[in-house]
């Protein structure tokens, strides 16, 4: 069967996907897979549905308690909108032993809200280096 | 749609029909059908921490910790409930399924 | 030729890099309190870290990934929190510590006190951190830190007898103050093997772009590196046995340790000392607050380096921004830093069970190394360094309390 996108045969869904370091089209890092979500279907085998990243997915790993806290938290003082950003499987473009690579732009993602936020309101006010690329911030403006 | 969150799967004590403790899941394989990726099957067990890792026993100085995971085919698992993870089948018939 | 050229660098920097405040300060109590007899836990730890070191920089040559990043991908993120959670209090230990060097060595250059040093010094590590790539950071401090060979050559200079040193390389019990002993080797141990810099130094080589063909290079690195890195220490302890020993100072203040190299330079030795530990504790402030940031971000899987313009890696500068911060607040209201250096040391030691296991699980998990896995000599000695580091773990706890007065 030809592949065209860069997914191996045989997949192991905690060591190869979950806790896996997420990028986009450029290669930029995003994020973590931080939750896998399947879905149940009659008569048939689970699928992978989509992937979520976001801190109140990784909380609830750890407690259902933490998970309400740390989405309290983001209410009342956070940047982001979005508690979870669901990618589904389809956008996956590669997968290695290193990356999961997305169809997407970061930037246009809730991934990025606080990158976006410290940038326009703290980074914009220190004079900066002159190191680092440039260019690719006017392509990303 | 029924879903399931894998990550609150992982690590799950799954028990069979009668109530015996089978292992716990701590891997899942799964391949591509079509357009989707699906569950092929389940790895139980402590052994299959190492199986993860992909470390055989041998190069961690002799230590007897390399012991066969237990695999389960998809179709022989409810997952519907994540806490409570539950074998279809009794562990016998699983074995003599092998 | 270029790997030529890296190695040449790798091993400069490692030297002039290896020396921070928490050996000078474990030296100098070492020599002082015991003069030569102290020489053995710098020996174990030397050779126990030329191993751990060279383990972090084949992995991520080969990998292409740095270790916070493999861990929390391989191992899982519940594996890695607990882990995560110790090394980010104790990156905030060493970084006040070294920031405390830092203030304390321009204290002794001007006569201002220590704290009000904490704040310029912290904006001053910060603004090279913004502004410098990691090749020009890891570089500038690292050859500006070969002054600490100043304690080699004083070292020479004072003629300590051959014996008496040879007799110190072998574990001896102590003489009196027994506790003090066991904190003191603790302590040393620590000062050598710290966490962080495994760490760091597997993100400076992703940072450096290192793939498999550096991996001869990273061996010459850590051997020769490490290796003459610690003479620096041996040097201080000398120095401190020979100086301040038989005036029975016993190194419990910087203004004591700062009078070993005034034999050896009756004219410069003040400021020889002063601006060593300066210049020493500023290269590591800037590699623990790196380590620090390459640890959350690579946690958080966000965007990471050093050589990247800070809009695009917003959180990471954050995160290096707020640890220099916090920590300085430390000397702001007055920790005395000998003492905070003292004890972040044995903390160093303690932790490393949480280090040295997942390393160890790591370096050998054949489908991410391949043919470069651990031989059974990096596994026994890998082996060792979490056997004995379990045991530092348990038997530093109550150390602590009462050595460390």
């Amino acid at each position: 069967m030809p592949r065209e996108k860069g997914l191996p045969d045989d997949l192991e869904l905690a060591r190869d996907i979950l806790d896996q370091q997420v990028v986009d089209r450029e290669e930029t890092k995003m994020g973590r897979v931080d939750g896998l979500v399947l879905e149940l279907r009659e008569g048939r085998p689970p699928r992978i549905d989509h992937i979520e990243m976001g801190a109140v997915v990784l909380a609830r790993r750890l407690s259902p308690r933490l998970e309400r806290w740390v989405d309290g938290w983001r209410r009342r003082f956070g940047v982001r909108k979005v508690a979870r950003y669901k990618a589904p499987w389809s956008a996956v473009l590669e997968l290695t032993s290193y990356h999961l690579k997305l169809d997407v732009a970061a930037l246009d993602t809730p991934t990025f809200d606080w990158e976006r936020w410290l940038r326009d309101h703290v980074i914009q006010h220190i004079p900066r280096p002159l190191k680092g690329h440039g260019e690719k911030e006017e392509k990303q403006e | 749609m029924k879903t399931v969150h894998f990550e609150l799967l992982l690590g799950r004590k799954v028990h069979d029909p009668k109530g015996r403790r089978v292992g716990r899941i701590l891997e899942v394989h799964a391949g591509p059908e079509g357009e989707d990726c699906v569950v092929r099957e389940y790895l139980l067990g402590t052994a299959a921490l190492l199986t993860r890792l992909g470390i055989s026993a041998g190069r961690l100085v002799g230590l007897p910790l390399h012991r066969e995971p237990v695999r389960v085919p998809w179709d022989l698992m409810d997952i519907s409930d994540p806490e409570r993870p539950r074998l279809r089948c009794s562990v016998e018939e699983l074995k003599r399924g092998k | 030729m270029k790997k030529a050229a890296t190695l040449a660098l790798g091993i400069l920097t490692s030297v002039g890099g290896f020396f921070d405040v928490g050996n000078l300060a474990t030296a100098a109590q070492a020599g002082g309190v015991f003069r030569l007899q102290l020489l053995w836990p710098l020996l174990l730890g030397t050779i126990l870290v030329i191993f751990l070191i060279e383990m972090s920089g084949r992995f991520a040559a080969v990998t292409r990934q740095a270790l916070p990043d493999a861990i929390r991908t391989h191992l899982g993120f519940a594996a890695w929190l607990g882990p995560f959670l110790i090394l980010s209090l104790v990156h905030f230990l060493v970084l006040g510590a070294e920031i405390g060097g830092i203030c304390f060595a321009l204290h002794l250059v001007t006569g201002l006190p220590v704290p009000f040093w904490a704040l310029p010094v912290a904006a001053l590590t910060w603004l090279f951190l913004w502004r410098t790539s990691f090749s020009a950071i890891e570089n500038s401090t690292s050859l500006l830190g070969l002054i600490t060979l100043a304690f080699v050559v004083a070292a020479w200079q004072h003629r300590p007898p051959t014996s008496q040193i040879l007799a110190g390389m072998l574990p001896t019990l102590p003489h009196h103050d027994p506790a003090r002993y066991w904190f003191i080797a603790v302590s040393l141990l620590g000062a050598v093997i710290t966490p962080y810099m495994l760490y760091f130094y597997s993100s400076g080589a992703v940072e450096d772009k290192w793939d498999e063909s550096y991996i001869g290079v990273n061996r010459g690195v850590s051997v020769i590196g490490m290796g003459f890195g610690s003479l620096i220490s041996v040097g201080a302890i000398v120095v401190a046995a020979v100086v301040l020993a038989p005036r029975g100072i016993q190194a419990d203040d910087y203004h004591q340790a700062a009078l070993v190299l005034t034999t050896a330079f009756p004219f410069w030795g003040f400021v020889l000392f002063a601006a060593a530990m300066g210049i020493a504790c500023l290269g590591a402030a800037t590699e623990v607050a790196l380590s620090m940031a390459y640890t959350t971000a690579q946690t958080y899987g966000w965007n990471w380096g050093e050589d990247l313009d800070p809009r695009e890696d917003a959180r990471f500068c954050l995160v290096y921004t707020g640890a220099i911060l916090a920590s300085s607040l430390l000397i702001l209201f007055g920790v005395d830093p000998l003492k905070l250096t003292l004890l972040t040391m044995a903390v160093n030691a303690a932790v490393l069970p949480f280090v040295a296991i997942p390393f160890l699980l790591l370096m050998n998990d054949r489908k991410l190394l391949k043919e470069h896995c651990n031989g059974w000599i990096s596994n026994a000695v890998t082996l060792l360094v979490v056997v004995l580091s379990i045991v530092l773990a348990v038997v530093s706890i109550p150390l602590l309390i009462r050595g460390g007065s």
